[in-house]
């Protein structure tokens, strides 16, 4: 069992989670303590020692019903397969195995009692032995079936069962029992192919599933975000999720350490007192917790429609860690759906900021005119906390560029950040007025995939937004 | 020192289930596994789970069933070691000094010079630092109670990342430090129950350290099963309306979806209210004690009637 337990263990540990030795051991440990009678015992015992994060659960689930088989409902496939019991047939066999029949292979032993685990130990082990490799494709099936058969000897054992019948006839069984007892063996016979073809397809099964997550993963960072597709985005979401919880995870972090500080002469001095002036504890000038603020400005028109998706998740799952939020669309006419944001659940925030706002989806970008109304109405809420992230590919279908209100926002605030979701060669190109607009920001960066979308918003996390000492 | 191993707690996972069954706690096969291994293996229990599920019910359970005593550690941001572990308690120190000030006197009246005095006095340095000074906090008190029992660690996820490192190191050796008094070893090892609402990632260390448990919200049919256990004067067939409505509420995808306790707070409130049925009028009357935020009952409201529907 144990075996059986580390290479599932493995087979985690392929599938990217991470899992120690020591967690190892525990499972094991675990497995001893609840044994294997009760399957969802011994899952829940696994899943305790291996699964640390609620979402390798399902990774967890998956592999775990792949690869411990319900033995029970196992068996019970396989006598069902083999129809209805025949006791008499089994106790009549059972008098002749350990009388004195003929030589029978031990595989065939292990099939006239029709012990369904031992049979599937077998089969795993002969099936290990053949090499599974570069089974890969359920075409593949056929191939392999016959080599663990070969491998397994099933010649043999139909030679064994034909052997057993003469000697049976010889004996001078009747006719009628002898239909029944090689109706039975024949039976048992496709059983044991059926075991085989199964675990077989379970193994192809295995791997395309290893394979295909890992590839989507990798496939799906790197794929521009104009071309994803509808069920691209969905499995995206859970990636960008992942992301802002590291990223919230190294904000909240640097703003504890950055809460140290100074010594507050004043009040360690007051505090001193009870113990007659003797400073016995010190009391840290608290720094005031430096929580930036933070402004988006998405353009949510259908060009960069998923690269705002994300964004605008991005920045709800890192509402906390910001004083305050405030988030602004645009085609032309700007809104702002901060409240929203307040009010609702990550996708519903989205959808709406996307599709309900104020906003008119079907004209054309004017980054110019949402700036100068930006300007007109919001300039006095900025400050020196303020950061002001804009994303857009400022394609501004020949409107004037206005790059005037964007330079006033920025004397106004700590930086202007400008993420353009389209590929650096493109800018300036045609409608694009992005040059223009360059210069009125501290940072610009390109963002065509999710992938550039991380690395700028961990750069962000990370250097910009650092306490100034 | 570590006592001769008593009796086990449970003896099986089924016990387990039955026995926490009877103190009022319906523990799925899962949290039953996870609490006989917890108790078998001596492993801290990780719980996470949305807010409300149960998880410091868990706990507390625990203790009622073990007949252990419960000790709770409450994390928040700021918490630190003295405040967890123990603190010397220096007005009482300074108090004992101030009265024995006439014998610390007589003590060193003849001492020639200052550093002789000095070194008498450090040879009573023990009278100062010993038990009678100390105030153990929670995790000291844990490790030296006279019987075992049950550590409650909450919302750990709360604390900061500096206080889960030293936690771990104490929850893996179950001894501690202090400086003055040498290495203290736990009597018996207590049951470890720490509970996470995941405000924040846990660091590796903790987890690989601790049995993971998720509790989730309850299926409709063990939902059912714990409102009827907890308000038994509730009838089976308002039971079963709240159940299923409680259940599409949470799909309802609010900002914060009704949990057990605010199902079972519903369900008593409309038993007070001598309720037979999931009437519109008196559902919306009760509904704020279901859901909590003013644009979640908004949207309820919206949905009334799907909500209630048969």
């Amino acid at each position: 069992m144990d075996a059986r337990l580390l290479e599932f263990i493995g087979e985690l540990r392929r599938a990217e989670l991470r899992i120690s030795p020591s967690e190892a051991v525990d499972a094991l440990l675990a497995a001893a303590e609840v044994g294997l009678d009760d399957r969802e015992t011994f899952r829940a015992a696994l899943a305790a020692t291996l699964v640390k994060s609620a979402r390798d659960q399902e990774t967890f689930d998956r592999l775990f019903d792949l690869y411990f088989l319900d033995l029970r409902a196992l068996d019970r496939g396989l006598r069902t397969a083999l129809g209805p019991d025949d006791p008499g047939v089994q106790a009549l066999l059972a008098s002749l195995l350990d009388g004195d029949g003929p030589e029978l292979d031990p595989l065939t032993a292990v099939l006239l009692t029709g012990e369904a685990p031992a049979l599937e130990a077998a089969v795993r082990a002969e099936a290990r032995r053949v090499g599974l490799e570069r089974l890969a494709h359920a075409l593949q099936l056929g191939v392999y079936a016959r080599r663990v058969a070969d491998g397994l000897d099933l010649a043999a054992v139909e030679r064994d069962l034909a052997a057993l019948l003469r000697w049976l006839e010889a004996r001078g069984l009747d006719p009628g029992q002898l239909a029944r007892v090689r109706s039975y063996l024949e039976l048992r016979l496709e059983g044991l192919r059926r075991l085989i073809r199964r675990h077989l397809e379970r193994e192809v099964e295995r791997r395309a599933w290893r394979r295909g997550e890992r590839l989507v993963a990798e496939r799906l960072a790197d794929t521009p975000l104009f071309a994803l597709t509808a069920d691209q985005v969905t499995e995206m979401k859970a990636v960008v999720a992942r992301l802002a919880r590291r990223i919230r995870d190294a904000l909240a972090l640097r703003q504890r350490r950055a809460r140290r500080g100074r010594i507050d002469t004043r009040r360690t001095t007051r505090r001193s007192l009870a113990w007659g002036g003797v400073p016995m504890e010190l009391v840290l000038r608290r720094r005031r917790r430096d929580r930036p603020k933070l402004v988006t400005i998405c353009d949510v028109s259908d060009s960069v429609r998923n690269a705002s998706r994300f964004m605008l998740q991005l920045v709800w799952s890192l509402q906390d860690c910001f004083s305050r939020v405030r988030s602004f669309v645009f085609v032309s006419e700007i809104a702002e759906v901060t409240e929203a944001f307040d009010a609702y659940p990550v996708e519903r925030a989205i959808e709406w900021a996307l599709r309900a706002a104020s906003v008119d989806y079907h004209c054309r970008s004017d980054f110019g005119y949402a700036f100068s109304r930006f300007v007109a109405s919001e300039l006095d809420t900025l400050d020196r906390r303020t950061t002001v992230l804009v994303l857009g590919d400022a394609r501004n279908n020949y409107n004037d560029p206005q790059a005037w209100a964007l330079r006033m926002i920025r004397e106004r605030v700590r930086g202007v950040i400008w993420l353009n979701p389209e590929g650096q060669w493109g800018w300036g190109v045609g409608d694009s007025v992005m040059p223009l607009y360059a210069t009125a920001c501290d940072v610009v960066r390109e963002c065509r995939t999710v992938r550039q979308l991380a690395e700028v918003v961990d750069e962000l996390a990370h250097r910009w937004w650092r306490p100034r000492r | 020192m570590l006592t001769a191993p008593e009796a086990p707690v449970f003896q099986s996972v089924d016990e387990v289930q039955e026995r926490f069954r009877r103190a009022g706690y319906i523990a799925g096969r899962r949290t039953a596994t996870v609490v006989y291994l917890a108790a078998r293996m001596e492993r801290p229990i990780l719980v996470e789970g949305p807010a409300g599920v149960g998880k410091t019910e868990l706990a507390k359970t625990l203790a009622d069933v073990s007949g252990r005593p419960l000790i709770r550690l409450q994390c928040y941001e700021g918490l630190d070691e003295g405040k967890a572990l123990y603190e010397w308690q220096y007005a009482k120190q300074l108090l004992y000094t101030q009265l024995l000030r006439e014998r610390i006197g007589e003590l060193i009246a003849d001492a020639p010079s200052l550093p002789e005095a000095v070194a008498r006095i450090a040879g009573q340095e023990d009278a100062f630092f010993s038990f009678r000074f100390l105030s153990p906090r929670p995790l000291l008190a844990a490790l030296l109670a006279e019987r075992p029992v049950v550590l409650l660690v909450d919302e750990i996820d709360k604390a900061e990342p500096e206080f889960e490192a030293f936690l771990l190191e104490v929850l893996s050796d179950f001894q501690v430090s202090v400086p003055e008094l040498g290495t203290l070893r736990a009597r018996h090892i207590p049951l470890v129950v720490l509970t996470s609402n995941n405000a924040r990632e846990l660091g590796d260390g903790l987890k690989r350290r601790c049995l993971h448990l998720f509790i989730d919200f309850p299926s409709p049919a063990e939902e059912l099963e714990i409102i009827r256990l907890k308000v038994p004067e509730i009838s089976e067939r308002l039971a079963r309306a709240v159940v299923a409505a409680v259940q599409r509420v949470r799909a309802l995808e609010l900002r914060k979806p009704p949990s057990v306790s605010e199902a079972l707070d519903w369900a008593r409130s409309l038993v007070v209210l001598n309720a037979e049925r999931l009437e519109p009028a008196l559902v919306d009357a009760t509904l704020s004690l279901l859901v909590k935020y003013e644009k979640d009952l908004e949207r309820v409201r919206g949905a009334l009637d799907r909500v209630l529907a048969e």
